[in-house]
C-alpha cells in the first residue's frame, strides 16, 4: 500500500513538472523565431509600395445574430491596408436583423452569382452585393453553424487565399499585410495565423485599436497573462518546429485550393478552426506534400475577453470540447509514422497535457488532499506539492512576461508591469484551478457526446467608441 | 502512516524544484526590470538624437551640403534604421540629396563594417542603407551575401545590389532571380517598380533571351515592370515555343494585339485550367466576334474559374453589345453558361 501511495504521489509530482516544463520549453523554443522576426522589424516597417504581385485575399466573415456590431465590423474591414481583397459576409440564418443591418448600411442589391458549390453546405438563399462598398458581398444562407457558414464563404470567394475573421474581431490597419507576409516570403505556406490579444481596457475607435491599456476587471487581467503564457509564446514555440496545431478562427489566412482539397471545415465539430489545422497536418503529411503553417506573433487582432464567470466558463467548456474533438478526429496523425514534429511532438503534447491534462491535474489536487486527509502524507508534504504547483506556474507566467518585454512591450508603464506581476502570482491561487475544472467539465461533455452549436458570447464592448 | 509513509525524497524533490523555480522567477523579474529601465533610457536618448537627426536630414533634402551631427558608434544602427525609413519614403532629388551627408561624414565605411556583424538585424539594416546609398564599395560583400542560404540576408543583399546598379545586378543575379523561390516575387516587384522600367528592361531582356531552363515564369511575371513593348516582344516569343504551363499563363498576359490570336486560341484548349483562364482573359482583351465560338466552348469548361473568365471575356468582346450577350444567355442550353453570363452582365454594371 505504501509503495502504491508513494507511486501515486510521485506520478502527480512528475506530471506537474512535465506540464510546466513543457510550456517553459515552448517559451524557449519561441525565442529564435521571435528574434528572427524582431531582426526583420526595421525592414518590415519601411514604407513599401504595393506592386500588384501580392496575393489577393477573400475575407470571410461568418455572422450569426450580429445585428448590433456587423456594420461597424465590416466598415473597419473595408479600411484595411492591403492592395486587393474582397469581403464576403455570410449570414448564417440569423434570427435577428443582421441582414437588414447590412442592407441598410451598405445598400445591398441582389446579385445573380453563379454560386459554385465546391464544398457541401446548407443551401444559399440569396447573394447580395453592395452598391456603396466595392468588393463587399453578403451571402444569406440557412443556419448550419460557423463551419458551414465558412464553407459557404469559401464557395463564394473569388481569390486564391481566404481569411476567416470573427465578426467581432478588432484588427490593426496593417493586420492583413502582416498575416499575408508568410505567403509572400515562403511559397510552401498553406496557413498563416494572427495573434489574438485581449482588447478589454484598450481604446477602440472606428473598429480599430487606438490605445493599449490593461482592464480593471480581474478576470480579464488573468486572461491577459494566460493568453501570453499559453496562446502566444506557446504557439510561437510550435511554429519553430512547424507543428502549430491551432490557428485561431478569429483571424487566420488559408490557401484555398489546399483547404478545398482537404474537404473544408467540418460542420460536425465545435472547434472547427483547430480541427482543420490538425487535419491539414495529417492530410499533407500523408500526401508527403511540403507545407508550412505559420503563426504571426505580432499583435494584429484584438478580441473582447469574458469579464463574467458564467460566460468564461461556457467559453472554456466549448474550447475543451473542440480540442478533444479535433484531436480524436485526426488520431491518424499520431499513428501515422511520418507525422513529423506535428505528429510526434505536438499531437502527443496536446493529447496528454491539453486534452486529458485537466483530468490529471484535478486528480492530482484531489489525491494530494485525500492522501493528507487519510494521513498518508503530512501537511508539510501537501503544502510542498501546492507550493510546487504555484512556483512552476509563476515561473511560466514570468517567462511569458519576459518574452513580451523582449518583443512587443505593449504595456510600458511601471504600474502596468506591477499589475501583471501581481496577476501572475494571483492567477495560481484559484484562477488556474478553476479553469482546469471547467476544462474537465468540457472533456466530460465531449465524452458524453453533447451537440455542437454556434458559441454564444455576450460582448460588452464598453471600450468601443 | 503519516510522514513515515512518504520518503524524504518526495519532500526534498518538491522543495528543491520549488526553490529553483522561485529563484528563476525572481531572476527573470530582475531581468525584466533591468530591461525595462534600459529600454526606457535608450528610448529617451534615441528620442533626443532623432530630433537632431530629423532636423539635419530635413535640411539635407534641400541642401545636400548639410552636415550631420556626430553619430556615436552605439547609435549607428538606430541612425541607419531611421535614415532608411526617411529614405524609403522619398523620391526624386530629395531622396538623392539625403545620401550626401552620410558619404561626406564618413558613415559609408562604418555602415559597411556593420555588414560584417554577426547580428542578423544589423546586417539587414546595413545592407538596406548601403543599397539606398548606392555604395559601390559594398558591391563585393553584398554579392557574397546575396548567395547566402538565408532568404532574409540574400534577398536584402540582392535588393541593395539592384539599387546600386540594376543592370549589373540583373546580370550578376540572373540565376538566383530565376531559381530562388524563397525570394518573394512581390518584394522584387515592388523594388522593380521603384527602380523604373528604364533601369531594369535591358537586364530583364537579357535574362529572357538566355531562355532559363526552369523558373522562367518568375522572370515573365517580373517582366511586367519593364518597358511593356520590349518585354512584350521577348515574352510573347515564348507563347510559340514554351510548353511550360506557368510560363504560358504569365506570357498570355502580354498579349495585346491580334498577332498572337492563333497561339491564344491554342492555349484555350490547353490541359492546364490556369492557362485556359489566361487565354480567356486574353481573348477578352483582343478578341472580337470570331472568337465567340472559342469563348462559348470555354463557358462549358469543367473549371468554374474558366467559365467565369470566359463569361467576363464574352461581355468584353469588341463588336458585341449587351443585348446580344443577353440573347446568348437566354438561348444557352448549358445552365452553367447561362448563370455565368448573367453574373458577368451584372458585373458590367458595377454596383459601386
Amino acid at each position: 500500500m505504501k509503495a502504491a501511495v508513494e507511486w501515486i504521489g510521485w506520478f502527480f509530482l512528475g506530471y506537474l513538472v512535465l506540464l510546466n516544463g513543457g510550456y517553459i520549453a515552448l517559451n524557449l523554443l519561441a525565442i529564435p523565431t521571435l528574434r528572427r522576426r524582431l531582426a526583420r522589424e526595421p525592414l518590415a516597417t519601411l514604407p513599401t509600395a504595393y506592386c500588384g504581385l501580392e496575393p489577393p485575399v477573400s475575407l470571410l466573415v461568418p455572422a450569426y445574430n450580429e445585428e448590433r456590431t456587423i456594420a461597424s465590423s465590416v466598415r473597419s474591414l473595408l479600411q484595411l491596408d492591403y492592395p486587393e481583397f474582397e469581403i464576403v459576409v455570410v449570414n448564417d440564418g440569423s434570427k435577428d436583423g443582421t441582414l437588414a443591418a447590412l442592407s441598410a448600411a451598405f445598400d445591398l442589391e441582389p446579385y445573380p452569382e453563379a454560386y459554385w458549390r465546391r464544398l457541401e453546405a446548407k443551401p444559399v438563399r440569396a447573394i447580395y452585393r453592395s452598391r456603396t462598398a466595392a468588393g463587399l458581398r453578403v451571402v444569406d444562407k440557412e443556419n448550419g453553424g460557423k463551419a458551414d457558414a465558412l464553407n459557404v464563404g469559401i464557395n463564394a470567394s473569388r481569390h486564391p487565399y481566404f481569411c476567416a475573421i470573427d465578426a467581432d474581431s478588432i484588427l490593426e490597419r496593417d493586420s492583413l499585410r502582416r498575416v499575408m507576409e508568410p505567403f509572400v516570403d515562403d511559397p510552401s505556406t498553406v496557413v498563416s495565423g494572427g495573434t489574438v490579444r485581449i482588447a478589454n481596457g484598450c481604446t477602440v475607435s472606428g473598429g480599430h485599436l487606438e490605445r493599449v491599456a490593461l482592464p480593471r476587471n480581474p478576470l480579464a487581467l488573468f486572461q491577459i497573462v494566460e493568453y501570453l503564457r499559453a496562446f502566444l509564446f506557446g504557439r510561437l514555440g510550435w511554429t519553430t518546429l512547424n507543428a502549430v496545431l491551432i490557428i485561431s478562427g478569429a483571424f487566420g489566412v488559408f490557401r484555398k485550393d489546399v483547404i478545398v482539397a482537404a474537404g473544408g471545415y467540418r460542420a460536425d465539430t465545435i472547434g472547427e478552426d483547430m480541427e482543420l489545422v490538425v487535419r491539414l497536418h495529417r492530410v499533407l503529411r500523408e500526401r508527403r506534400e511540403p507545407y508550412a503553417i505559420h503563426f504571426v506573433p505580432d499583435p494584429v487582432c484584438w478580441t473582447e475577453a469574458p469579464e463574467d464567470l458564467a460566460i468564461l466558463k461556457g467559453q472554456r467548456i466549448r474550447w475543451q470540447r473542440g480540442l478533444a474533438e479535433s484531436l480524436h478526429k485526426n488520431i491518424e496523425l499520431l499513428r501515422y509514422g511520418g507525422g513529423g514534429p506535428a505528429g510526434l511532438l505536438a499531437y502527443p503534447f496536446f493529447l496528454v497535457f491539453e486534452c486529458y491534462g485537466p483530468l490529471l491535474e484535478v486528480a492530482g489536487y484531489v489525491c494530494t488532499v485525500a492522501l493528507w486527509a487519510l494521513g498518508y502524507i503530512s501537511l508539510t508534504q501537501m503544502l510542498l506539492f501546492m507550493l510546487l504547483a504555484f512556483s512552476l506556474g509563476f515561473l511560466l507566467s514570468v517567462s511569458a512576461l519576459l518574452l513580451e518585454e523582449m518583443s512587443y512591450h505593449l504595456y510600458p508603464r511601471g504600474s502596468q508591469f506591477a499589475a501583471l506581476v501581481l496577476v501572475a502570482i494571483a492567477e495560481n491561487l484559484g484562477y488556474r484551478q478553476l479553469v482546469t475544472w471547467w476544462r474537465l467539465v468540457g472533456l466530460s461533455r465531449w465524452l458524453r457526446g453533447a451537440q455542437s452549436t454556434w458559441g454564444t458570447m455576450t460582448r460588452k464592448g464598453s471600450w468601443q467608441k | 502512516m503519516g510522514l513515515a509513509s512518504f520518503s524524504d525524497g518526495y519532500s526534498g524533490f518538491s522543495a528543491a524544484v520549488s526553490t529553483v523555480a522561485l529563484a528563476l522567477a525572481a531572476l527573470l523579474l530582475i531581468t525584466i526590470t533591468v530591461l525595462r529601465a534600459s529600454r526606457s533610457w535608450h528610448a529617451a536618448r534615441l528620442a533626443r538624437h532623432e530630433a537632431t537627426w530629423r532636423e539635419a536630414l530635413l535640411r539635407a533634402m534641400e541642401m545636400p551640403d548639410t552636415d550631420l551631427p556626430p553619430i556615436p558608434r552605439s547609435l549607428l544602427p538606430a541612425f541607419a534604421s531611421y535614415w532608411n525609413r526617411i529614405r524609403a519614403s522619398l523620391k526624386g532629388p530629395a531622396a538623392e540629396n539625403l545620401g550626401a551627408p552620410l558619404r561626406r561624414g564618413g558613415l559609408e565605411p562604418r555602415v559597411l563594417a556593420m555588414l560584417g556583424s554577426g547580428s542578423l538585424r544589423l546586417r539587414l539594416i546595413a545592407a538596406t542603407t548601403l543599397g539606398y546609398l548606392r555604395a559601390r564599395s559594398a558591391w563585393e560583400p553584398l554579392a557574397r551575401m546575396a548567395r547566402l542560404p538565408s532568404p532574409e540576408l540574400s534577398s536584402t543583399a540582392a535588393q541593395a545590389l539592384l539599387r546600386i546598379d540594376a543592370d549589373a545586378a540583373l546580370d550578376l543575379l540572373a540565376a538566383e532571380l530565376v531559381d530562388r523561390d524563397d525570394w518573394s516575387l512581390a518584394r522584387l516587384g515592388s523594388l522593380f517598380k521603384e527602380l523604373g522600367p528604364d533601369a531594369i528592361t535591358p537586364g530583364l531582356a537579357r535574362i529572357i533571351a538566355s531562355r532559363p531552363p526552369r523558373g522562367a515564369h518568375r522572370i515573365v511575371r517580373l517582366a511586367r515592370f519593364g518597358q511593356r513593348k520590349s518585354m512584350g516582344l521577348a515574352v510573347r516569343e515564348w507563347l510559340r515555343t514554351s510548353g511550360d504551363a506557368q510560363v504560358l499563363e504569365s506570357a498570355l498576359d502580354y498579349v495585346e494585339d491580334t498577332h498572337d490570336l492563333a497561339q491564344v486560341r491554342g492555349a484555350a484548349r490547353h490541359g492546364d485550367w490556369r492557362v485556359r483562364i489566361a487565354a480567356a482573359r486574353a481573348l477578352g482583351r483582343i478578341g472580337s466576334r470570331p472568337e465567340l465560338a472559342v469563348l462559348l466552348e470555354l463557358l462549358s469548361d469543367p473549371q468554374w474559374w474558366v467559365r467565369y473568365h470566359a463569361a467576363q471575356a464574352v461581355t468584353a468582346l469588341h463588336g458585341l453589345d449587351p443585348g446580344e450577350v443577353q440573347a446568348l444567355q437566354r438561348l444557352a442550353t448549358d445552365p452553367f453558361a447561362a448563370q455565368m453570363l448573367a453574373q458577368a452582365l451584372a458585373d458590367r454594371t458595377p454596383a459601386a
